[in-house]
């Protein structure tokens, strides 16, 4: 399974004896941040009840499956994109042309081009259209490294984001899609809370699944050496650009899944959500959570959703604030695991 | 400890393709073509997009100035830069507007100026500590040198948050400190000019020589602008620009020594400064709020019409600061034992300071210039269009972009590449909206990565 069996088959053994156990715990980051945050959803879901926690889920699954989906980039594969937002936004816009109500759209003065389709028909378009762009992107960007993949990459989100803005006739700029279609299998709309968390986190199981399929296969294997050693993998004969290439692809496609399910979920989309800042807090998400672990990406996913409920009852601080309060204890954090641990909290590995 | 020599490490190599210079080639005629085509077109039309394109390229180019002399002597991209820039025009707004625009939100905050005092302070006395220890070392107890410092220091972060609460009298509260600073240059002067003079005669003479007549000067200097309510915009460009310097040079002094004391790559660095964008960008939000807020205008909103174009005369002064700034970083870089320095901690940080270069206060200088440099060219973009809590980023990112078409590392390049992308993109939206604008030097970029991963005038 993706979750990392052999930390709780150790804990297990170290459980039998609980002298041991104190003693493991000592100094152990690992396990304090899993049990902080854990804990911490549990108090929440304790505390606010199952009804907001729906929500909060749903949140988390999205941004869950983003995680998982940049950490086979970053930390598997060590190439720090900044720009999967874009991916992200490609997915969203497809899912909100594609199944967006016909009916409304006519009623608006600038006419988009609208399809009606359903959402389950529309899901494998929006993985196809992210994958399709990855390729294009892909094969400019592949030669790139380090500092200059990062900026590259700062530039993909950017044109991304000035697309979805101006191409006014296929995405309508500023003013946004409504009334994009909620999943519907035969009569079976869902429409309620409930029934969509189950959908995101099934898909969050699926890309989790997915991801470890490929990071424990000879794959997998290949783009560890690639983030380790580029030239050296190169001397045994794999083409290191066509295996980077791959996984770009694989991610991007995730990516386009999350956004299609995003704007299924949220029913109206606007440039604003797929602006520069989302990409970088979602790079923080898997640096905080952790390099190279899929467990990691949950984890800095929960920690980044619970953040920000969890400042909402904090007395003093003012609601519109929230947001930003949330990015500076970020940004502080990003600084601190930079100082003392960069491979994030469960990290495999160092940036 | 980086390895310095590594490190134009990002950069690739010229594709292995055959055709590439050709096609490089094609596409340099095709842009050149396009632009001899619409300045056949519409002379004056074409007049005015070259006068905004390098009215924009000014920006750029302080920008890339900056951001160049960083990076080619720690060689790793630091984001701090956006945040530098934003903050210089934040000073701005913060110092400058009145309540007559009805924009001051009561934003004049205790927790800001406390906060800046303190930063000063701290820079103030890490500075006189490194600087003059060595030189008091034997002449008085290191206690007292390190009291002396750390008393500077706090007197100076006290007077700094007090000149901060007090933004309509500028002019009268910097005037005590604009006179003593232009006294002791003009002693200074004034005694090297004499010793070179009348070589081998004891020193006393002199000192007591240039004293009087220096303090005279600097007293004449305060008054004059103690009376001159005019002067408040200079100030306020002065002191926003010397804060955003002091914290970027608050953040090396804090974080960054220590941080590259252990990176192992600059991809930490570079993710750390990305915190440090975020948090501080994200604290601007919560002082200024998020909405875009224009400066009050500075002067020349005047434009003058010459040959169908419209001119307006604060661009043209933008584009003489960007030149300025050129001309004083050549001086310090090329002319001074300075950029002797900076130069050989560039080439090889290790070395430089087996034979005798402190590199920390090097370091440390270099980094508060490239923010100062930022922070002027925020202030820049603030007067011409708006202040955005946001700009840091995007103004960042597009410094960056006209190093790379420069010639990273290169300082000739970052003038030249500044103004180019300035060009480029207005040029580039002459036919679509001018929202596309920042699309465009973004695939200017990635061309440029592709064909050309040199820059135009590549670091030797």
């Amino acid at each position: 399974m993706p979750v990392n069996l052999e930390g709780v088959r150790e804990f297990a053994r170290l459980a039998q004896n609980p002298q041991e156990l104190v003693r493991h715990a000592r100094g152990n980051i690992e396990l304090w941040a899993n049990l902080f945050v854990i804990g911490w959803a549990i108090a929440f879901l304790l505390w606010q009840g199952f009804g907001f926690a729906v929500i909060v889920g749903t949140v988390f699954a999205i941004w869950a499956i983003l995680a998982v989906s940049l950490n086979l980039v970053v930390g598997f594969t060590g190439l720090l994109s900044v720009g999967h937002i874009g991916f992200f936004g490609l997915g969203a816009y497809t899912m909100a042309i594609l199944t967006s109500n016909p009916a409304y759209e006519q009623l608006r003065t600038e006419a988009i081009p609208t399809f009606g389709w359903s959402f389950f028909a529309a899901l494998p378009v929006c993985i196809g259209l992210a994958g399709l762009a990855a390729l294009l992107v892909g094969v400019v960007f592949n030669r790139f490294r380090d500092d200059i993949f990062v900026l590259v990459s700062f530039g993909f989100a950017i044109i991304a984001f000035n697309v979805f803005l101006n191409l006014r006739s296929v995405t309508r700029g500023a003013f946004g899609i409504h009334e994009i279609a909620r999943p519907q299998i035969g009569n079976w709309v869902f429409d309620g809370e409930v029934e969509f968390l189950l959908l995101g986190l099934a898909f969050l199981a699926l890309v989790m699944l997915v991801s470890w399929f490929i990071t424990t296969s000879s794959f997998g294997r290949v783009l560890t050496a690639i983030r380790e050693d580029e030239q050296a993998i190169e001397v045994f004969g794999y083409r290191a650009t066509h295996y980077k290439l791959a996984v770009w692809v694989i991610s991007a496609m995730m990516t386009g899944l999350a956004g299609g399910l995003f704007a299924s979920w949220t029913t109206f989309i606007d440039p604003n959500s797929f602006i520069l800042l989302e990409s970088v807090l979602l790079v923080s998400i898997v640096i905080l959570g952790g390099l190279a672990t899929i467990w990691g990406s949950l984890l800095g996913a929960m920690a980044f959703v619970l953040l920000e409920e969890g400042m909402r009852f904090i007395p003093f601080l003012p609601t519109e604030y929230i947001g930003q309060a949330r990015q500076v204890i970020l940004g502080i954090l990003l600084v601190l695991l930079m100082l003392f641990r960069p491979q994030g909290l469960v990290g495999r590995y160092r940036l | 400890m980086l390895d310095n020599r590594d490190n134009a490490r990002g950069l690739p190599q010229l594709l292995h393709m055959p055709g590439t210079r050709l096609m490089a080639a094609a596409l340099t005629a095709l842009a050149l073509g396009y632009i001899a085509w619409k300045i056949g077109q519409s002379p004056p039309q074409a007049l005015q997009f070259a006068f905004n394109g390098l009215a924009v390229g000014a920006v750029y180019a302080l920008l890339a100035m900056g951001f160049t002399l960083v990076y080619s002597t720690v060689w790793f991209f630091d984001l701090y830069y956006g945040v530098a820039a934003a903050l210089g025009a934040y000073g701005v707004f913060y110092l400058r507007t009145d309540p007559s625009l009805g924009s001051r939100l009561d934003i004049n905050n205790a927790y800001v100026n406390v906060i800046f005092g303190a930063v000063v302070a701290g820079v103030i006395a890490w500075t006189l500590h490194t600087v003059l220890e060595p030189r008091l070392r034997g002449r008085a107890s290191p206690s007292v040198i390190r009291t002396g410092g750390v008393v500077a220091g706090v007197a100076v972060g006290v007077y700094t948050a007090v000149v901060l609460s007090y933004p309509e009298y500028l002019h009268v509260t910097l005037s005590p400190a604009i006179g003593l600073a232009t006294g002791i240059i003009a002693a200074m002067a004034a005694y090297r000019a004499g010793r070179t003079v009348f070589q081998g005669l004891r020193p006393m003479p002199f000192v007591m020589a240039a004293a009087l007549p220096a303090g005279a000067l600097g007293a004449w200097c305060g008054y004059l602008l103690s009376n001159a309510p005019g002067a408040g915009l200079y100030l306020s460009w002065g002191v926003s620009c010397l804060l955003a310097g002091c914290v970027g040079l608050a953040l090396y002094r804090g974080l960054y020594v220590y941080m590259r004391e252990r990176a192992r790559s600059p991809l930490i660095m570079l993710v750390a400064s990305l915190g440090i964008l975020l948090a501080i960008a994200a604290l601007i939000v919560i002082v200024f709020q998020s909405a875009p807020r224009p400066l009050p205008d500075a002067f020349g909103s005047t434009t003058w019409n010459i040959a169908g174009a419209r001119i307006k005369g604060f661009n043209v002064f933008a584009i003489g600061v960007a030149l300025a700034g050129f001309a004083s970083m050549w001086f310090l870089l090329k002319m001074t034992s300075f950029g002797r320095a900076v130069r050989a901690i560039g080439d090889d940080e290790e070395v430089s300071k087996v034979v005798g270069i402190n590199t920390t206060v090097i370091i440390a200088a270099v980094f508060f210039i490239g923010a100062l440099y930022a922070a002027m060219a925020g202030i820049l973009t603030g007067h011409d269009t708006a202040v955005q809590p946001r700009m840091g980023l995007l103004l960042l990112l597009k410094g960056w972009i006209a190093s790379v078409v420069g010639g990273i590392g290169n300082l000739y390049g970052a003038i030249v590449g500044g103004f180019v992308l300035g060009l480029v993109e207005q040029f580039g939206i002459w036919d679509i909206a001018g929202e596309w604008k920042d699309a465009i030097s973004f695939v200017l970029l990635i061309l440029f990565l592709s064909f050309w991963p040199q820059g135009l005038l590549p670091r030797k």
